[in-house]
């Protein structure tokens, strides 16, 4: 099975050429034949990069040490789920496993569409192979995982412990889903640009993967957060770490892509601007990748350097040329068809959105790169870590708030004074009455105010346009408010699964307030001892020690610490937090010790315990660090909620007329002449949200 | 104001840094964390001030600790890096942080101390002076040249809307004025 995966590697990267030529030549020539041929050459690519993932997944399982891979992340007694997610562990078994996400993207693509979009598809199948061909080389001659040992060890090197979590299993695979998924809108505009035919045509099936790459790149960022925050050494769940930022600027320019879309749909504008967010969402996702896996910035979570960097550089470098030229000369084919009639409309407030994420993406990618523009420019290095990144995207994202809670309540076209004023009476009344109350009640942090006022008015802005859907269909239908509540949402599932996602936004945005609030204790507790600390709500707690005990597990030495927490209405509860020192199947040491937090959690805070070792004569006395920490949990839950919006918003509609489908969504009247809406333009199929 | 060659050269030269920053790190260890160790650590000590003075809170001496990255791979802070991964650095900068502070040091005096020592690369973020300036207000540079740039497009594309609407002669519609206000008022209500 391992040889058999080994040479599929190779077969699979000879079918991607073949695709990757006869397609472009099948579209240039207009030879359906080749055309063809390029679309089978890659479903067989597919099924031959299928094939090497199942011999190295079984090489893993097997514990196949004759393999480098398999003996460097690796060992026999490391817990199977771990083999298994070794495979993306490791630099080489990363990229392979990004192929396979590639290939089998690719493959869905292109039998979704064997009906559909046939003049680009030529174009799109030649770009995914090229793209394939690009990681299946780089896979097979740089970071190759079928790579062997001249000798065989009798067991590997081991997991990272910071890697043996379940966080492993789930957010690696989402993120590289999220990441690969803008290969097919960056394929798609690139057949639309060579073609020219920058219609509708392209958007239809670029949305969709947008949404696709979108939702898993939510689902892994939020993961990571998770993972982060209870698993030691990474800084918290967020900490501004080079990698962590590469993964967000694809996220932001891609819900920046989401919302132009819809102008361009709903008006015929914004289309550079469009082609230019695809095209930036890829390129981003591939620089993300180079940073993780160059050595050119440090990170924490970084791969071991590899000369992978070198070809990633070249492939950035090259695709940054090519889609310039492409844009370059098809402007006059992008020209818009209706143009932005007011600085009041919705349109207008999703530009200002659009110009606000692309700025926080630039500012993430500006903190990230300074280091080297300052040591190339000044010759010294300098750090640029969170104190910059809280600087100056705090205030860009309390801005994004706000324009969250705006955009929906601005008309499309032009709002009258009258507009505005019923529309955000209620909102900004219910923000300044969350903002004043929390002072009253003592709140003194400015910027933790200005959240919370915002995520007032953006929740009462959701909560609004929910309750006159809801009131339209109960006047129409003359449903029961939860059937409307269901029905609006079924109905017209991108406004409203698009407020459910913004929602999530203000979740997120309280959670992250809440962490201004945090206490932290550090103390030594022999066993017996109590210590007591007030926590962020004025409650007073008090924890005394169990003991500290030491025992063995399946792959490690445990030194943990277990305190009683107790405080005034809550029965008393365990905590534990462990030191564990990971060994070989021959007990011998592999990493460095690493620490498993204990957590109590509840919606209001997490009570935080982390072991920082032991001490005193009897080693009985433990160092410790008691962290209360706010609203953490809202974090998940904002993610979450976020998640759940996009499914929503990505759920197929069933198919109605047009007339039909808006008056169920709530809407009474459609207008549409020729004034209003110029011929060419198509009819817009949304409304709001993402 | 850069000419357009200028600004060529700037950015070839912005990306020749960035390559050979590659190409350097691509020379280095196979095993990330291979530097933890040892080597990088400048003891940073100052005799003792004479007593009186008011010393840091371990508060304040925790956040003097937040400002400092450590030397360590691991791209955190000391205080974040010795509170969770130890390495061979974060636990010896404390102790000269600690030795500092109950010397009867101020924040700023030990934040000072280390980077004679370390050199500017030890603070979490840069100083906002000289070509750091650049990289400070860059950020809030581009969003508001960017929402400049949107709003002077949205007027001229306003005036030219106008400018249409007025030279366009008007579409003839079978309604009353009262019907066309409902129309007008549902679909404002529509839009919303």
């Amino acid at each position: 099975m391992i040889l058999l995966g080994e040479l599929s590697l190779w077969v699979a990267l000879l079918m991607a050429i073949w695709s990757a030529t006869v397609s472009f030549a099948g579209g240039r020539m207009s030879r359906a034949d080749l055309a063809a041929s390029g679309e089978r050459a890659m479903y067989a690519s597919f099924a031959f990069v299928a094939l090497a993932s199942i011999g190295l997944w079984t090489a893993l399982i097997t514990s196949d040490f004759s393999l480098r891979f398999v003996a460097s992340y690796t060992s026999a007694n490391l817990p199977t789920v771990y083999k298994f997610s070794a495979f993306w562990g490791g630099q080489a078994g990363s990229m392979l496993f990004w192929c396979l996400i590639l290939s089998l993207y690719s493959a869905l693509t292109l039998f979704a569409n064997r009906k559909r979009n046939r003049e680009l598809m030529p174009y799109v199948t030649g770009t995914l192979a090229t793209i394939l061909v690009f990681f299946l080389g780089t896979t097979a001659f740089s970071a190759n995982p079928y790579a062997r040992l001249d000798w065989i060890p009798p067991d590997g090197t081991g997991l990272n412990p910071q890697l043996q979590n379940p966080g492993m299993a789930f957010h690696p695979p989402n993120l590289y889903l999220g990441y690969v998924a803008t290969s097919i809108p960056f394929a798609f505009a690139i057949a639309a640009l060579v073609t020219r035919r920058l219609d509708a045509e392209w958007l239809a099936a670029v949305r969709r993967w947008s949404l696709v790459s979108w939702l898993f790149l939510t689902i892994g960022i939020t993961m990571g957060m998770w993972w982060a925050y209870v698993e030691l050494g990474w800084g918290g769940y967020w900490a501004w770490d080079p990698v962590e930022n590469a993964s967000l600027l694809p996220w932001l320019t891609g819900t920046a892509f989401l919302h132009s879309i819809m102008i361009q749909e709903k008006r015929g504008m914004l289309r550079k601007w469009n082609v230019t967010l695809v095209v930036a969402t890829f390129l981003l996702s591939i620089l993300g990748t180079f940073i993780t896996r160059s050595g050119v910035i440090e990170s924490v979570h970084s791969f071991a350097q590899s000369p992978v960097g070198t070809y990633f550089a070249t492939f950035l470098i090259v695709a940054i040329i090519v889609t310039a030229f492409l844009v370059a000369t098809r402007l006059k084919d992008l020209e818009a068809r209706a143009e932005l009639e007011s600085m009041v409309s919705r349109e207008a407030a999703f530009l200002y959105n659009n110009v606000v994420l692309v700025g926080i993406a630039f500012s993430v990618l500006w903190g990230t790169l300074f280091p080297i523009i300052s040591e190339a420019v000044r010759g010294s290095k300098i750090t640029v870590g969170p104190p910059f990144f809280n600087t100056v995207n705090i205030p860009l994202g309390l801005l994004l708030l706000a324009l969250t809670g705006i955009g929906p309540l601005i008309a499309w076209r032009r709002a009258s004074i009258a507009n505005l004023k019923r529309q955000f009476a209620v909102p900004v009344t219910g923000g300044l009455f969350l903002g004043a109350a929390l002072f009253a009640l003592g709140m003194r942090d400015g910027y933790a105010l200005v959240s919370y006022t915002l995520a007032g008015f953006v929740f009462t802005t959701i909560a609004q346009e929910f309750v006159k859907g809801v009131n339209a269909r109960r006047r129409m239908h003359g449903e029961p408010v939860p059937v409307a509540f269901i029905r609006l949402i079924a109905r017209n599932r991108r406004r409203y699964g698009g407020y459910i996602v913004h929602f999530g936004v203000v979740v997120l945005f309280a959670a992250f307030a809440g962490l201004a609030f945090k206490k932290e204790y550090d103390l030594s507790l022999t066993p017996g001892a109590s210590f007591s600390a007030v926590d962020p709500y004025n409650r007073t707690w008090t924890f005394t020690s169990q003991g500290v005990s030491r025992y063995e597990e399946l792959n490690r030495q445990v030194t943990a610490v277990v305190l009683e927490a107790k405080r005034a209405g809550m029965a008393p509860t365990l905590i534990k937090s462990e030191k564990r020192q990971h060994v070989d199947s021959r007990g011998q040491p592999t990493f460095e010790p690493s620490t498993e937090v204990g957590i109590l959690e509840s919606l209001r805070q997490d009570v935080y315990l982390v072991l920082h070792g032991v001490s005193g004569d009897d080693r009985e006395t433990a160092e410790i660090r008691i962290t209360f920490n706010p609203l953490v949990w809202w974090v998940w839950y904002g993610g979450i909620i976020m998640a759940l919006g996009g499914l929503i918003v990505m759920w197929p509609q069933a198919t109605r007329s047009g007339a039909r489908r808006r008056a169920e969504g709530g809407y009474v009247v459609v207008m549409q002449s020729s004034e209003r809406r110029p011929a060419d333009v198509p009819e817009p199929p949304v409304e709001a949200g993402v | 104001m850069a000419t357009r060659r200028q600004f060529v050269i700037t950015l070839g030269g912005a990306i020749a840094a960035v390559a050979a920053r590659a190409a350097r790190g691509q020379q280095g260890a196979e095993t990330p964390g291979a530097t933890m160790e040892g080597d990088g650590y400048i003891p940073v000590r100052r005799l003792p001030r004479p007593a009186g003075g008011k010393r840091l809170t371990p508060l304040e001496r925790d956040a003097v600790e937040r400002m400092l990255s450590c030397p360590c791979p691991c791209t955190l802070d000391v205080f974040t890096c010795r509170t969770s991964m130890p390495c061979g650095f974060s636990p010896r900068l404390h102790a000269d942080v600690v030795q500092l502070a109950d010397g009867g040091y101020s924040a700023n005096e030990i934040l000072a101390a280390f980077e004679q020592a370390y050199g500017e690369k030890i603070l979490m973020a840069p100083h906002k002076q000289g070509f750091n300036w650049v990289g400070w207000i860059a950020p809030f540079a581009a969003v508001g040249g960017g929402a400049f740039a949107a709003g002077a497009l949205i007027r001229q594309w306003g005036r030219r809307a106008a400018e249409r609407r007025t030279a366009a002669s008007p579409v003839p519609v079978d309604a009353s004025d009262d019907e066309m206000a409902r129309l007008e008022a549902a679909i404002r209500s529509d839009d919303a």
